[in-house]
C-alpha cells in the first residue's frame, strides 16, 4: 500500500492565546471512504445511531483496542452486529479515505480484518493532511469482510478507530443486497432531535400560494410547508411560520436553513 | 437586546424572478442582512467572528471551484447555496466585529500555533491540489476537504457556544453547528452514493 494523496494542510491557528489556553483536544479523524460505520451514521444512511452522527471523527481510545467502537460504551453501537450494516461494494484494492479534523502527529495506521493486520502505513511522527488516503490490497479476503482501521497518534496513548464493511471484488458497479443505492438529496435526513421538524408535508394543501409565481410555479412540487431535507430549486415558494418565500437558489434544505433573517441568500420573503 | 433591519435593495427584488437552476450563486451580495449583535462580548465571541472569516473566506474559495469543476449537479447545487449563505454571514460577522471596534481579521500569522493544538483549516497548498484535480477526482477531494473543513466549523462553534457570552454571536453558532453538520451528512452522501 502507498499513500497516494496528500492534501497539506496548513493549520489556520490564528487564535489568540485565550484559545490556546481553552482549547479543548480536537484531534480527530474517521474513514469517510468507502464509508464507515460512523460515516453511515453521520450520513443518515443508517438511523438511529445516537450521538455519534454529530461526531463521527471521536472514536478515540487506547491503542490496541479490536472493537469496531474502539471498547468506548458511549459508540457502542458501533459494534452492534445487529444493525445490518451495509458492505460497500470494492474492487481488490481499496483506496480509504480519512478526514482529519485536527493535525496529530502520527505514529501509523493499520487496518485489520479478523484480527489479523493487513495493512500497516507509516505516519512518520508528522502531522497529517486534512484528508489522507491509503489503497490497500484486499485481494486475498474477497467477499463480506469488516475491515478495523486504526489511526495511531504519535503523541499520545490514544488511537482513533473506524470500521468498514465491504464486499470485496464485489465490483465498483456491482450492487450487493445492501448497498445503499439511492440517491441522496431528495431523501428525508434523519435530523437531530433538538430543533429539526422532523416530519414534513410537502403536499400540505391548504398552504398552496395563492399568486402564481411569472415564470416558475415550483415544479418540484416543494409548494407548501418549508421542510428539511427538500430538494428545492429557485422559483420554488413555501410558506414558513404563516409566511410566504421564494427560493432564490436552488438547495437542499437543512436545519437552520429555513426561511428567516439569516438566509435572505435563499429564501425571499413575498 | 437585539435589533432586526432588513434591508432589501432593489437590485435584488428586480433579480429575483425565477431562473434557471444553473444561476451563479452571486445573488447574496445584493441581500443585507443587518443583524446587530449588540450587548456584551467577551474575547472569545470576538476571537470565533474573526477566525469564522477567514475560515469562511477559506471555504468560499473551495465552493467556487466546485461551482466550475463539479460534474454532478447536486455537488454544483450545494456549492452555489453554500456559497451564498457564507458570503452573506461573512459581511454580518464584519459588520459585527465592525461595530465592536475590532479587527475582522486575524492578528497572527495562519501556521502560529499549529504545534499545539490550533484549530486546522484548509490551506493554500490544498486548494491548490483541489485546483489540480479533474472530473471524479476532484469531486472526491472536494467532499473529503470540505467535510474535514464543516467539521471544524462545527469544533470551533462548540467553543463559542460554551464560552462566548453574545446572545447574537451565540446563535449565529448553533446555526452553524446544526447547518454545517446537515452539510455533513449530504456530502458524506454524496461521495458515497
Amino acid at each position: 500500500m502507498r499513500r497516494s494523496i496528500a492534501y497539506p494542510l496548513v493549520a489556520l491557528g490564528a487564535v489568540g492565546s485565550t484559545l490556546a489556553v481553552t482549547s479543548p483536544a480536537l484531534a480527530h479523524g474517521y474513514v469517510s471512504a468507502p464509508p464507515s460505520r460512523q460515516a453511515l451514521c453521520a450520513s443518515g444512511a443508517v438511523k438511529d445511531c445516537g450521538a455519534i452522527q454529530f461526531e463521527p471523527q471521536s472514536v478515540e481510545a487506547p491503542k490496541g483496542q479490536k472493537s469496531c467502537n474502539g471498547g468506548v460504551a458511549q459508540w457502542s453501537v458501533l459494534a452492534d452486529e445487529s444493525r445490518n450494516w451495509p458492505a460497500k461494494a470494492v474492487g481488490k484494492n481499496v483506496t480509504f479515505t480519512w478526514v482529519m479534523t485536527a493535525r496529530h502527529r502520527t505514529s501509523n495506521w493499520e487496518y485489520f480484518i479478523g484480527g489479523k493486520k493487513v495493512a500497516t502505513v507509516d505516519g512518520g511522527n508528522a502531522q497529517p493532511d486534512a484528508v489522507v488516503t491509503h489503497n490497500v490490497d484486499l485481494s486475498a479476503f474477497p467477499g463480506k469482510q469488516t475491515v478495523l482501521a486504526v489511526w495511531n497518534i504519535g503523541d499520545t496513548a490514544n488511537a482513533f478507530y473506524s470500521c468498514i464493511d465491504l464486499n470485496v471484488g464485489g465490483g465498483a458497479g456491482d450492487t450487493p443486497t445492501t448497498a445503499p443505492t439511492t440517491r441522496p438529496p431528495a431523501t428525508t435526513p434523519t435530523t437531530a432531535p433538538t430543533t429539526a421538524p422532523t416530519t414534513q408535508p410537502p403536499t400540505e394543501p391548504t398552504t398552496e400560494p395563492t399568486t402564481a409565481a411569472p415564470t416558475t410555479a415550483a415544479p418540484g412540487g416543494a409548494a407548501g410547508e418549508w421542510a428539511p431535507g427538500v430538494a428545492y430549486k429557485t422559483g420554488d415558494e413555501v410558506t414558513y411560520q404563516g409566511k410566504k418565500y421564494k427560493c432564490r437558489q436552488g438547495h437542499s434544505s437543512l436545519r437552520s436553513w429555513e426561511p428567516s433573517i439569516y438566509t435572505l441568500a435563499l429564501w425571499l420573503p413575498l | 437586546m437585539r435589533r432586526l433591519v432588513v434591508v432589501l435593495s432593489a437590485a435584488l427584488l428586480l433579480g429575483a424572478c425565477g431562473t434557471a437552476p444553473d444561476t451563479p450563486a452571486q445573488v447574496s451580495t445584493d441581500a443585507k442582512a443587518v443583524v446587530q449583535a449588540e450587548g456584551k462580548f467577551n474575547s472569545t465571541d470576538v476571537m470565533y467572528l474573526q477566525m469564522m472569516v477567514a475560515h469562511h473566506e477559506q471555504g468560499l474559495e473551495m465552493v467556487r471551484l466546485a461551482e466550475k469543476a463539479a460534474q454532478r449537479d447536486e455537488i454544483k447545487t450545494l456549492a452555489q447555496a453554500v456559497d451564498a449563505t457564507q458570503s452573506d454571514e461573512v459581511a454580518m460577522m464584519k459588520e459585527w466585529l465592525t461595530e465592536w471596534k475590532k479587527p475582522t481579521t486575524v492578528d497572527h500569522a495562519p501556521s502560529a500555533h499549529a504545534d499545539h493544538g490550533g484549530l486546522p483549516a484548509t490551506g493554500d497548498e490544498e486548494i491548490a491540489a483541489l485546483k489540480k484535480a479533474k472530473g471524479a477526482a476532484f469531486e472526491t477531494a472536494f467532499l473529503n476537504l470540505f467535510v474535514a473543513h464543516q467539521h471544524n466549523a462545527v469544533e470551533m462553534a462548540q467553543l463559542e457556544r460554551k464560552d462566548g457570552v453574545n446572545t447574537e454571536a451565540k446563535a449565529f453558532a448553533e446555526r452553524v453547528k446544526e447547518s454545517r453538520t446537515d452539510q455533513i451528512k449530504q456530502m458524506l452522501t454524496l461521495m458515497n452514493s
